[in-house]
Order: C-alpha cells, then structure tokens, then sequence
C-alpha cells in the first residue's frame, strides 16, 4: 500500500511541473514562504494596476533592506556589484541599492490584509 | 553569535492569548504531580533532597544549577518547570474573581438559580450577546447593563423567592452577606426552638452570610443556557463555579527557587513555597477536622483560616484582615510579582537587560565629527561584534585573530561550527588564524566606524537615544561633539551616558540609517533643528562675523587648516576667498570665513541662500545699525553678524537646517563640524574670559541705579499710605490689598528691568557676558543686571513671600511692614553683595525652584510620560489608498483625521516665498550665465500655458489628489508665486525688441536693424537685460518644480512611523521643561489660569471640574463697551441682598419686580413659595404672604424667609463666580468678557453675547454643550496655548493626534487608568500600565482572547511588532534568468516523429 500511495504522488508531481514554470515569480516566492492561503486573496491584491502605496521606498523599506541584504552578504552571498576594496558588508549593500541591484522584493501589508509586492528595482529611492 | 530572527517555518505562531479561569480538571490536565506531602525536605543526613510529592518535588522543574528536571530531564536553562496540585478540603473564594462572584450572585436567585430576568429582556440580552462583532469594551459595558438590570428585579420569577441585596460583608474580608427577608425566618423555627434567646435576636438580623460551599451549590444549579448571559458569551467550558477555589494549583520550582545557605544548614525557602505549604498544613488540619468530627466552629474556623490563607497566596496585600491573620512579614505574593515597576509585566516582560553595553562618564571633544562618539580603548576591547567571516574580509579577520585580546584592532572569540567556541588569549593564535574558515565567527573588537547606540537617561524622547560612528581613542571617557548636547540634553558636569554595540548586520543597518545622528537633526516635536552649534560656537561665530574684524593671511590660513579633516575618505581642494583688503596689507574679512565653514570645496555644489533678520535687528535691512539683517547668497555671507537665530538650535532660519533642507544631511552636519572646529580656534587666538571687571559697575551706573531704586520705593510707600487711608482704587475682581500686591509688583519690576536696561546701556560692547547675552550663547540680559545692577524681587510661586512669621516675612521686620524691603526686594546686586535679609530671600527663592524641579520630574516621569505613551502607542501610519493620504489608524479604528508629515521641514506658507524666491533669483543668475546667448530662442522660454508638461501634470495631481486643507493651500501657494513671476516675466517678454520705427520689420532682419538704428539696438539691449533677470526659461521652471515636488515628497512621513509615540514623546518631554509651575497672568486684570504641567494634566485627564474655569465671551458688537457692560451684569450673579436698588440702578440691571418674583418662586425653599404668595406692589416693593404651613411655626417661618431671601439670586447665572470685562486696545478697543465660572451654556444663551465666538476652556463642558468635535478643537488650542506660554514650540499635528485620541470614542476620555479602560481592548496592554492583576482577572472571567496586534504585546510575547522596519515582509526574488526546463521525457521525439 505503501509503495502505491508513494508512487501515486510522484506522479502527481511530475504533471504539476511544467505548470509551475509557468506561474510567475512572485507565486514561486509565496511557494517557498509555504502561504498558499495568502495566495489566492492576494491575486488582486498584487496587480500593478490596482498598486495603491507609494511608489517611493520609505526609510523603513530602505533599512531592512539594507540589512537583509548586509546580512546575506556577511554570509556569503554573491555579491552583485563591483566592490572596489570595500569590506563592509553594509557599505556593499548600499552600493548594490544604489545599483539597484539587490534581488529583494518588498511586501507591504495594507490595513485590510491584503498586500502588493514590489520589487527593489520597481521602487525609487530617494536619495534626497 | 546572538540569533537573527527568523519568521519560523512551522505553522505554530502566537497569534493571541486568551485568559480564562482554570477549572478544577484543567488544573489537573496541567499539573505533572498530585501534591500530597506538606513536608519540603526528606530527611536525610548530610544532604537535602526534596521530598517526594512535597512542594519542592522533583517533578515540578529544577531550581539549582546542576540539577536536572525529573519529568522532562532537561538542565535549568531548558526546563520550562511543571506544575502540580492538590484539593482544598472545602472550597474557598478566590480573591481576584471574589468581586466577580458577587457580581454573578447578583444576577441569580439564591434558592433556584434561574436569572433573575423577564424573558422579554433575557431574549433582548442573549441577542446582544450573540452578536459576533462584539468587542471587549462592549461587552463589558453589556455586564454591567446586565447586572443593574437583574438587581431592579426582586422576585424570582421562576420560584417566587425574594432575593435581597447580595454585598461584600463589610469589616471582615471575603465574606458575602446576603440581605436576610422577614419571611424567611420560618427557616430558624428549629434553632428558635432550641434557644428561645435567638428569638429575641433575629429580627434584628438583617444578613445572613453566604458560605462558599453555598455559592457553590447556587452555581451548580444554574441552567446552562443562563450561564452565557451571566458570563456575557464567555464559551461553554467556563462555569461560574470555576471563579471559586476547589483546587490549588502548585506552580513550578523555577518561579520559586530555594536557596542553599553555604552559611548554616538548612535552605531559605521562596514566600510562595512558604505559604504553599502552609496552605496545605491548614488543608489537613481541615481534612482531620472533618473526618473526627470536630464542632462546627472549629470547621469553620479552620475553614476561614484557610480562605485567609489562599487570599494571602494570590495577593499578600489583602485589606481589612483581622489583626491576628496578618503576617509578621509582607510576602510577595501572585500579584506582587506581577505588578509594579519591577514585577514581571513592567520589569521583565516590557523591558528587558542586555549584554554589549558601557557606561561612563562623557567628556566633549570638538574635534569630533557631529555623529561620532569617542570611546576608550579599554570599553572597544571589551565589546565585540560578532562577524561573519567571508570572501572579502577572511584577510582582515585573520589579522584580527592573530592580534587576540589584548591589542586593539583585535579579536575575543573564534566560534566555528567544527570546534565551538574559543577564547583567543589561550593557545596559538597564528595557528587559529591559519585555520580560520568560511562562515566561523570572530568576535571581534569594537572598531572605528562602527555603529553604536549612544543614550543618556532620563530617556524622554527619541532623540534621547541615538546612534553614532564609534571613534576609539585613549582615555577613559565618552566624547562627542558639543552640538550633539541637545537632544540628549547632556552637559559635562559628571553625566554619564550609556553606549549599545548593535550585535547583528541588521541592527546595525537599521541603527545607522533610522536612528544615525545624521538622520535625528531635527526634532519631530516642533521641525525644528536641535543639533546645532552651542555656546562657544555660537559666541566665536558671532565674534568671528563683526564688522570689524580682519585677519591676516597667516590666520586665514590657520583657521582654513583647521577644517581639514585629515581622516576623511575623499580629500578635496580648499578654496580661499580673495582677501576683501588688497592694500596696504592683504586683509580677509571674518565674514569671507563663513563661506570657508559652509562650502570650503572648491567645486562643491552648495549654493546657500538666505535673508533674514536676527535677534538683535532694528530696521532699515542691511543698514540696520546692529549689523543684524543676515544676507547669504551663494554660501558668502554678504552683510550681517551670525548669532542664536544662525547657528544654534530652535531656528528655523538656521544655516545648518537650511543646509540640511536644501543640500542634505551631510552638508549640514559637516559645515557644523567645521565651525565646531574653527570657533574655538579663533576664540582662543583672540581670547574670550569673563573677569570682576566685567561685572564691576561704574559711578553713573550707580548713581541712576540709587535714583531708580528710591523712586520706586516712594511710589510703593504711596500705594502703602493710599491703602492705609483707603483711597486705593481696586482693580476689578481684586480686594485691595490684592490690588496693592499686585501694583508693588508691577511696580518693582518696573525697577529691576530699567535698572538692567540702564546697565546693559553702559556696558562696552567688548564686556563678555553682554556679548554672551547678545549672540544667545549663554545667559540673558536678565542675567547681568542681575549681577551687576539688581537682584530685584524674590518671588515664591507669583507672590512675594508670604509672611512667614506673625505678620511679617522675616523677624527683623516689625510687623505689618509692607515695604518692598520686608517682602523680598533685594535691592543689591551680586556684585554689591547681599544682605543678611536679602540673602533669605533669595535662598527662598532658590528652594522653590529646586522644589519645583524635584517634584516635577518626578510627576512627568511616573505619570504623565508613560501614560501618555500606553495611550498612544499603536497609531502608526499605515500603507493607504493614496500614497500621500496617510491615515491614522488608532487601535485599528480609524479617527478621521489626517496626519500629514510629523516631520514636515519646509512648506510653512511663509517660508516657502521667502526661500524660493531667493532661491530662483540665485538660480537664475547661475543659469543665465550659460544662456544668455540663447535667451531669444523661442522654445527655451517658458510658454504661458505649462499645464501640458509633465512636471506640471504631475506635480497638480499631487495638489489635488490630497484631500488636507494645509496640502491645498500649500500647492495654491506655489500656483500663485509661479503665476506672478511668469506675469511679471511675460510683461517683458511683450516689451518691443525693436524701437518705434521699425516696429514692423520681420525678425529675420532684425539684426541687420539693430545695428544700423541706435534707438533699435538700446531697445533691444534694454529687453535683454529685463528677460535676463526676470524671465524665466522653460527649463528654470521645470527645475524649480521639481525641487518643490522633491522637497515635497521629503517632507511627507513615510508609512510604517509610529507617529503615536513620537506624539506623546513630543507632548511629554517638554513638560519637564516647564519651570516653575506658577500661575500666570494672562494679561488681564487678575483672571489668572492654571499654567505649566497641572495644566497640561488636567487637560489630559479630562478633569471634571478644572481649577480655573474661564469663558471668554465676545459680544453681538466688540465696540460697544456699554453692550458690554450690560451683558456683564446679566452674566455676573445679583442677589436679593442690601444693595439691591443701588446695584440696578448703577449697572442698570434689567431686573423688575415680576422677574424677581419668578426668582423667588423658581428658587427651592424648605418650605417653597408659590407665585401666587408673591404680590409686588408697585417698583419698590414686593410682599410675600407664605401660605400657613404645619412644618414651621409663622414667626419661624418668617424668620428663616429674612435668612435665606437675600440669598435669592435675581440676576445672573449661579455658577458664575466672576466676569471681568477685558478691553484689548491692541485691536482698537474691543470688548471682550471674560468669566470665571462653568455655566457655559448660560452665558452662550445671554442676550449680548455672540455664541459663535464664545469659548470655555474645559473640554468636558464644552463636549457636553456643543459636541465632540468642539471638545477636540479646545483640547488642541488649550494645550498648544499652554505650551506656547512657555515658550515650547509643538507641532500642531502632535496636539491633534493627542486630541484625536481622546475624543475618537465619542466622550472625551481622559488618558487615566479610567479612561484608558474605554479606549483600549488589550489586556497586555493595560496589564502593563496599572491595577496588573485586576486586568487580569476580569478578563479571565470574560474569557478574553488577546490578539497580538499592538506594540506592548508584542514586546511581552516576543513577537515582531508591525511597525517600521516591521511592516513589511521581504522576499527573496528569483533571477528571472533562471527558467526551469522541463526535462525532455525519454520517448518524447519517438512520439512526435510517429505523429
């Protein structure tokens, strides 16, 4: 019996791959986080047309992504610009910010539970 | 290395918490051991193990440090202890539900249990309790609507029975007396029988007491269905019976750790092991009592002990215990460990001890760079950050290791994943280095540059706490720059301040970006900036900037090697102004310095521009006499001398905030460091002391001072010898001698303040503390002419010192004496020296300041502050619909009001023309400079209509998209200055480019006409000249926009700021900064209104009857001052007394005969007066015939009339005291009323009085008069007024948040531990603030479920907290790049070729 139910799920596995190819990015992510629930609430809430927050990374966005990104950096991560001598792995991180480098995307809850997902890259940063 | 956290991956997650009352079964489910033996030890020689289903049993978790716990085997650190139990003989109240029993008994028949409802309401109830949007306030508000209800109804309507009135037993402790019916005496017919003394007795009983085995059996009765009613939806499983005690849960060993005395024998156990076993001591004896049989009064005895003693083990601080049950000692008990500032909510839950931290004194070093902070070299050895090695820094860190402990840039610890942790000063440090890898973890030395949080206490705001660059130097204090004293409000006197290395990447991140001096220039309380230059700074700047100083070439160049920071990253090339004085000798002004401090970079792009006016400016701009109208353009200093308004804090024209604001942080914070470095340079070239000299007054100075002083005195002794003979005129609403203290006030006031002025007059502009006091650095003129000229009068809290002795201040006077000497004038200066009597004073003086600031800090501090803080915390602003259109969510019921920016820096209507108009104009120098050839081009000027531009479009959505009045006027604003300009510009760009008579010649040929025709080449030149300073281009104007939209989007508070605690911050921490909690006089004649903190606290409270009461009143015509007169008179309360005739004659009261009868009639009397006994006769006289009445013999009668007639009021509100009429001459004699009183209402409604503009200062009142959003509005104007009369600027959105939070309920609610009930649902919450144990108990009975939502309980559960740097999630974003091909099935190309 035991034999059967396993080989039944890899089948089911394999049918289900070449549709996971073809969900996007974000739907991967949420995959990883383990939130299918949130998903399907978030179908609307996610559409670029529908983005209601600012278009502007606030200074909290910037910190925690700055740290985040210290952080993996610290550990090893690849570092995605030219790092020119600098060791300080905040320092980098700014530098990749500034490059808009940093493969980090932003989830913003709204006060009704719902949230939008915005990528560093789709967000500007002041730098004023 | 300390963990990150981590959103864990598995499903389990606190998401709330709920309370309810352990019933006797959960407690067993919880509990690992029956507790069975009273015994905490067996007896075993040589060493003590705790005794096998005793108290200490080994089951319950471990208390010492070797130990292992016997249920779940783990070590001290892991063991999470377990609990057990054991049964009471008989059941027992529980003194936190005890209220709550009653409370259930009250609601129930005592003989069937039924509710004590008709069904008509018991439907009407459960409906109510049914709903599901049913919120904890409510449904407390729905029991206490239940419970009055039930108590209205006698009778049960199921068995008839009369229920009495069920209360705590008074004088003795937990006991409930049930009010006894006569009828029930049937009852007793036994016991009457049996002892006919009982007979005579029990009519006299009125109460019979309810046991708790009774209570218990009334509750076991109740029918399920009722019990949702009583418990208001509490659940199925909680029954009333489980609020009382059958089962005695033993909680864990670890929360009661025994302690081994190494000194005698034997342990010292915790109080709650003590009273555990005691409890169960007096539960055997009960059992033994039982089961022998002995007489009821033993059992009961027994049994009250025990009660006693169960109430003690939940809280030892029960009241009304009899003498002989209270314990020798106070133990802690259950509630004592949890509440107050060190029990375990406040103490160790909501705060908590960390590691990595120092503590010494700080000590300044302008040398410093504003955000960095010195720190010893034996504090950076000690504190560690634990880093990663990696790729990049593997080098850096195996140097780091092989210096080890002891060298500076060294390293602690080495933690690697193969061989653990390990100590760098023991073995081979080179080897360790060698093999150190990938991924280990030095903990390595504090090092420059790293970010550290830096904090002095008392931590009031913020600010108070920031974070710094670490710069590790010798010595063994703490260093920073002097300008960074402000916010931490530190000076050097011995402070010592507190020093956090930030242990994770993310800390550290977040640390230097959110909580970096740079990023705190600003206070959020009033926008403006706080780390500024200070003191010698200011005084050099100032200095440095007179017109009369030049410096020679050397010295330029000293001061200029001054601010060559020698450390920096980027070096850059220094510019030196050309000298202002070529010959004879090459001279720089001091001002040409300034450019040197704000942009000393050659090719730096900092253009400062600036115009204004300083402290000091008379008139006449730039030719003001004191060199005080400021003009900078293009960072030169043009004219005027630098002061407080310049360079220090609390400005809004200070450069380094326009710095700030215009070129960002880093230019700000550098130009402060230069001038921190080249001030005292220059100061202590050209020297700056302060000697005798300086405060030595000269002959004439002494002469006018002894004419000033004996004049004053002769006026006082007239005013004396006028009071004595009675001619004084009192002012209104002031006795006399009210009047003559107020006049000799004024009067040597008067004195002092020309004494000073005559001083400051004679004073050489080189004399130090003048200077000081001119450039605001230190001290006031207040200051020296107290030291030179006169002290003046001592005041204690407004008045001069009260008479202390009999009759008089101080014994050396005779009695009586009112002179200014007796009263505390000191006519002397500091420098003359004081006398004996004159000394006292002052001393009296001096205590009530030092009193003054005692008693206040501590009121802010343990009230106010955190009381403030519990209310507002959780108003964040929240990602909204519209991006700019942030929201304030209070405890997610949004108040309708917008908070726009907390940090809002620019965009004050006014700043915003002065600033970009200077700002356009130096633009349009610059530009023009490149463009002058091009300016006739056609497509580079601006078109009129711009509102096709993209800029433009989107700039007007921006204005009309947000809904804020403030943000329209704002954007009008912008529309109108760019209207005018581009009028102005366009006027010109009409002007003829040719001269008459060419007027009609093609563009194309107009060059070959202007230079033939003279009159066509002046026109042409004059146009372009015009269009070069007054048009603007396309291109000027789209770059203008755009800063405006920048700086617009800057100033705009970002989602995720917790503008809650900033508020009550904001609101907070000025209130120790309130001197003197004196009265004030708020300029009219004695209408004195609570000032300083008590003020601020009785708004904040929502007090009900304020101490100073005022209505001010404007009238139907301001002008009119007999209207006002009038209404005076109407308002101001007239009583049937002696003057009567007189009075309405002179006030011309509108009072006849008929209204007085009315007066009479409508007043209440023992025995009242109809109308109709009432006959006025004629204008004069009134006759009153009181009906005959059996209370009151006639002659009585007539008696108690003439006694209490005069006191009818005729006229005039009753709940007025005073109404002074206020006459404001400033604004061309209008009238004003001001009234002391609360009859709000009644003088809205006075005929006269215009109610539009009529307002009261209590918004309690006023909430009640005129509505909610009226309460809100005074709320604001009172508190910003009385800030404001401190001279404490806040911002008005603070105010209003605070306002918004107090009326969004729809009463004014006071931020009390009252009114913090209605406002808040969280039980954390509340349990944090006050009464710990009561929250917690009630809401247990409610079966409260506490979702982890706000800020407290999220620091209680340990969970993020939604706010900032919490709002968001991250995720990790896949490279695009990376497709997954679906691997190609084997047979694939077989199936595709058949096909």
């Amino acid at each position: 019996m035991a034999d059967d139910d396993d080989y039944g799920e890899m089948e089911d596995f394999n049918d289900e791959e070449p549709m996971d190819d073809l969900g996007d990015i974000d739907q991967e992510n949420e995959d990883a986080e383990g939130e299918r629930i949130d998903l399907i609430e978030a179908d609307k809430g996610t559409a670029s047309t529908e983005r209601v927050t600012t278009p502007f990374m606030t200074k909290y966005e910037r910190a925690r992504i700055l740290g985040t990104r210290a952080l993996q950096i610290a550990m090893g991560a690849p570092v995605m610009v030219e790092i020119e001598g600098e060791t300080d792995p905040l320092e980098i991180a700014r530098k990749e910010l500034k490059a808009r480098k940093i493969p980090i995307i932003v989830r913003r809850y709204l006060p009704d539970g719902s949230f939008e997902d915005w990528s560093v890259d789709q967000l500007a940063v002041g730098n004023w | 290395m300390k963990e990150q956290y981590r959103i864990p991956d598995s499903a389990r997650k606190a998401t709330a918490v709920t309370f309810f009352p352990g019933s006797s079964e959960f407690i067993r489910q919880a509990a690992h051991v029956p507790i069975c033996n009273a015994k905490l030890y067996e007896e075993q020689p040589g060493r003590l193990t705790p005794a096998a289903l005793g108290p200490l049993d080994g089951r319950l978790g471990v208390s010492s440090k070797g130990g292992t716990c016997a249920t779940c085997g783990l070590p001290l650190l892991n063991c999470i202890g377990h609990f057990g139990f054991f049964d009471l003989e008989l059941p027992v109240f529980h003194i936190g539900y005890f209220k709550l029993v009653i409370n259930c008994l009250q609601c129930i028949c005592r003989n069937c249990s039924r509710l004590l409802l008709t069904a008509e309401e018991k439907t009407n109830f459960l409906r109510q309790i049914a709903n599901p949007g049913l919120d904890y306030l409510r449904r407390k508000a729905l029991h206490k609507k239940i419970i009055t209800s039930c108590k209205k109804n006698k009778m049960c309507l199921h068995c008839g029975q009369i229920n009495g009135v069920v209360k705590k037993a008074v004088g003795v402790p937990l006991k409930i007396a049930d009010a006894l019916d006569r009828e029930d005496i049937s009852e007793y017919t036994q016991v009457m029988n049996a002892n006919p003394e009982i007979n005579k007795l029990l009519p006299k009983a009125k109460f019979s007491q309810l046991t708790p085995l009774q209570v218990q059996k009334i509750f076991s009765r109740i029918l399920p269905e009722d019990i949702a009613i009583i418990m208001v939806r509490c659940g199925q499983e909680k029954h009333p019976q489980d609020l009382l005690l059958t089962r005695i849960p033993v909680p864990p060993v670890c929360i009661r750790p025994s302690v081994a005395s190494e000194v005698k024998a034997g342990t010292t156990e915790d109080d709650l092991t003590m009273k555990l076993s005691e409890i169960f001591l007096i539960n055997d004896v009960l059992r033994k009592h039982k089961r022998d049989g002995a007489p009821s009064k033993t059992v009961h005895e027994t049994w009250e002990h025990l009660q006693i003693q169960c109430a003690l083990y939940i809280n030892a601080e029960v009241s009304g215990l009899p003498p002989d049950m209270q314990s020798k000692k106070t133990i802690r008990g259950l509630t004592q460990r949890l509440k107050g500032k060190q029990g375990r909510f406040r103490g160790n839950l909501s705060g908590k001890r960390v590691d990595f931290t120092s503590r010494t004194v700080i000590s300044p070093d302008p040398n410093l760079r504003i955000d960095q902070v010195g720190v010893p070299i034996h504090v950076a050895k000690i504190l560690t950050f634990p880093e990663v090695v990696n790729d990049l820094n593997i080098e850096k860190m195996r140097q780091l290791v092989r210096n080890g402990p002891d060298v500076h840039p060294g390293a602690n610890y080495i933690d690697s994943k193969t061989q653990g942790k390990r100590y760098l000063r023991i073995g081979n440090r080179d080897y360790m280095a060698e093999k150190l890898q990938r991924g280990d973890i030095v903990e390595r030395h504090l090092n420059d540059n790293d970010p550290v949080l830096f904090n002095r206490q008392p931590s009031l705001h913020k600010i108070s706490i920031m974070s710094h660059r670490a710069k590790v130097m010798p010595g063994r204090t703490l260093r920073f720059n002097e300008c960074a004293c402000a916010p931490y409000n530190a000076d050097f006197d011995g402070d010592e301040m507190n020093l956090h290395l930030p242990q994770t990447y993310e800390a550290r991140a977040e640390a230097s970006l959110l909580m970096g001096v740079k990023s705190n220039l600003i206070t959020p309380r009033s926008g403006e900036p706080l780390v500024a230059a200070i003191q010698d700074f200011i005084t050099g700047g100032y200095l440095m900037t007179h017109k009369d100083t030049f410096f020679p070439r050397a010295e330029v160049h000293r001061f200029a090697a001054a601010i060559i920071d020698a450390s920096a990253k980027k070096q850059t090339r220094m510019f030196i102004p050309p000298p202002a004085i070529l010959r004879p000798v090459e001279l720089w002004t001091g001002k040409q310095l300034i450019e040197l401090v704000i942009r000393p970079d050659a090719d730096s792009e900092i253009n400062l521009n600036l115009k204004t006016k300083n402290k000091s400016y008379t008139k006449n701009e730039d030719l003001c006499h004191n060199d005080s109208y400021v003009i900078i353009r293009n960072s030169q200093l043009i004219c005027g001398v630098l002061d407080k308004s310049l360079l220090g804090s609390g400005s809004k024209v200070n450069i380094f905030y326009i710095l700030l604001r215009d070129f960002g942080e880093d230019a700000a914070v550098d130009a402060m460091w230069r001038l921190a470095r080249m001030a005292p340079v220059y100061l202590t070239n050209r020297g700056f002391s302060i000697g005798i000299g300086d405060v030595k007054p000269s002959e004439r100075l002494l002469s006018e001072r002894k004419a000033l002083i004996n004049e004053g005195y002769h006026k006082c002794d007239d005013f004396i010898a006028q009071l004595a003979s009675g001619r004084l005129k009192t002012q209104p609403g002031c006795s006399e001698k009210e009047t003559l203290e107020s006049l000799i006030l004024r009067e040597l006031s008067v004195v002092r303040d020309h004494a000073g002025q005559v001083c400051v007059k004679n004073l050489s502009s080189h004399n130090a503390p003048l200077t000081m006091a001119i450039c605001g650095s230190k001290g006031s003129f207040i200051n020296i002419s107290q030291m030179i000229a006169c002290v003046g009068q001592q005041a204690i809290s407004g008045h001069r010192p009260p008479d202390g002795f009999e009759n008089r201040c101080l014994p050396h006077f005779p009695r009586y004496q009112n002179t200014p000497q007796a009263k505390g004038f000191v006519e002397n200066s500091f420098y003359s020296g004081l006398t004996p009597t004159e000394f006292f004073f002052h001393t009296m003086g001096g205590r009530e300041g030092l009193v003054d600031t005692a008693v206040k800090t501590a009121e802010t501090d343990d009230r106010l502050d955190p009381a403030l803080m519990e209310a507002k915390d959780g108003s964040v602003i929240d990602f909204e619909h519209v991006w700019n259109h942030v929201r304030c969510l209070t405890n997610s019921n949004t108040c309708d009001e917008e908070i726009a920016p907390a940090e809002m820096k620019i965009f004050i209507k006014n700043s915003l023309q002065d600033h970009f108009s200077n700002e356009i104009k130096a633009y349009l120098v610059e530009k023009h400079r490149e463009e002058k050839s091009q300016i006739d081009k056609k497509e580079q000027t601006m078109a009129p209509n711009l509102s096709d531009d993209d800029v433009f479009e989107e700039v007007s959505n921006w204005g009309t998209r947000s809904s804020t009045l403030a943000v329209k006027t704002i954007w009008n604003d912008l529309w109108q200055f760019l209207a005018k300009i581009m009028n102005r510009g366009a006027k010109v760009y009409e002007l003829p480019s040719t001269c008459k008579s060419h007027k009609n010649a093609k563009t194309g040929s107009r060059q070959s006409n202007s230079t033939s025709c003279h009159n066509c080449v002046r026109a042409f030149n004059y146009r372009k000249r015009l269009l070069a300073s007054m048009y603007l281009t396309h291109e000027q104007v789209t770059v203008f926009v755009e800063k405006c939209a920048n700086k617009w989007k800057k100033a705009i508070s970002e989602p995720g700021t917790t503008v809650g605690a900033i508020a009550a911050t904001s609101i907070g921490e000025p209130s120790t900064q309130m001197t003197l909690k004196t009265f004030h006089f708020a300029g009219v004649a004695s209408m004195n209104i609570t000032q300083g903190v008590p003020r601020i606290k009785e708004i904040i409270n929502a007090v009900k009857s304020i101490s100073t009461p005022v209505i001010s009143a404007s009238l139907r015509d301001e002008s009119d001052g007999d209207l006002a007169r009038r209404c005076k008179a109407r308002i101001e309360k007239t009583t049937l007394g002696r003057n009567l005739a007189q009075r309405i004659r002179l006030l011309r009261l509108e009072v006849t005969p008929y209204s007085i009868q009315r007066a009479i009639a409508a007043t209440k009397f023992e025995i009242p007066l109809k109308i109709a006994d009432i006959h006025p006769r004629g204008k004069t006289m009134i006759v009153i015939r009181p009906a005959v009445s059996q209370k009151m013999s006639r002659r009585g009668h007539f008696q108690y009339l003439k006694r209490v007639l005069s006191r009818v009021i005729v006229k005039g509100l009753r709940d007025v005291s005073r109404c002074v009429i206020h006459v404001d001459e400033s604004k061309g004699n209008r009238h004003e009323l001001l009234i002391e009183g609360t009859d709000y209402l009644g003088v809205m409604c006075t005929n006269g009085v215009n109610p539009v503009k009529t307002r009261f200062n209590n918004a309690l009142v006023v909430a009640q008069v005129l509505g909610i959003e009226a309460a809100r509005k005074i709320i604001i104007e009172e508190i910003l007024s009385t800030m404001e009369s401190h001279g404490i600027s806040l911002d008005r959105r603070h105010v209003m948040l605070l306002a918004d939070i107090m009326t969004y309920r729809g009463e004014v609610l006071g931020i009390t531990r009252n009114g913090l009930v209605k406002m808040k649902e969280s039980v954390l919450l509340l349990a944090s603030f006050e009464r710990t144990t009561d929250h917690l108990f009630e809401a247990a009975f409610f079966g409260q479920k506490d979702e982890i939502k706000g800020v407290s309980e999220s620091i209680i559960l340990g969970t993020p907290i939604r706010i900032g740097t919490g709002m968001h999630k991250l995720l990790f974003k896949h490279p695009a790049s990376l497709p997954i091909r679906p691997r190609p099935i084997l047979l694939d190309a077989i199936f595709k070729d058949s096909k």
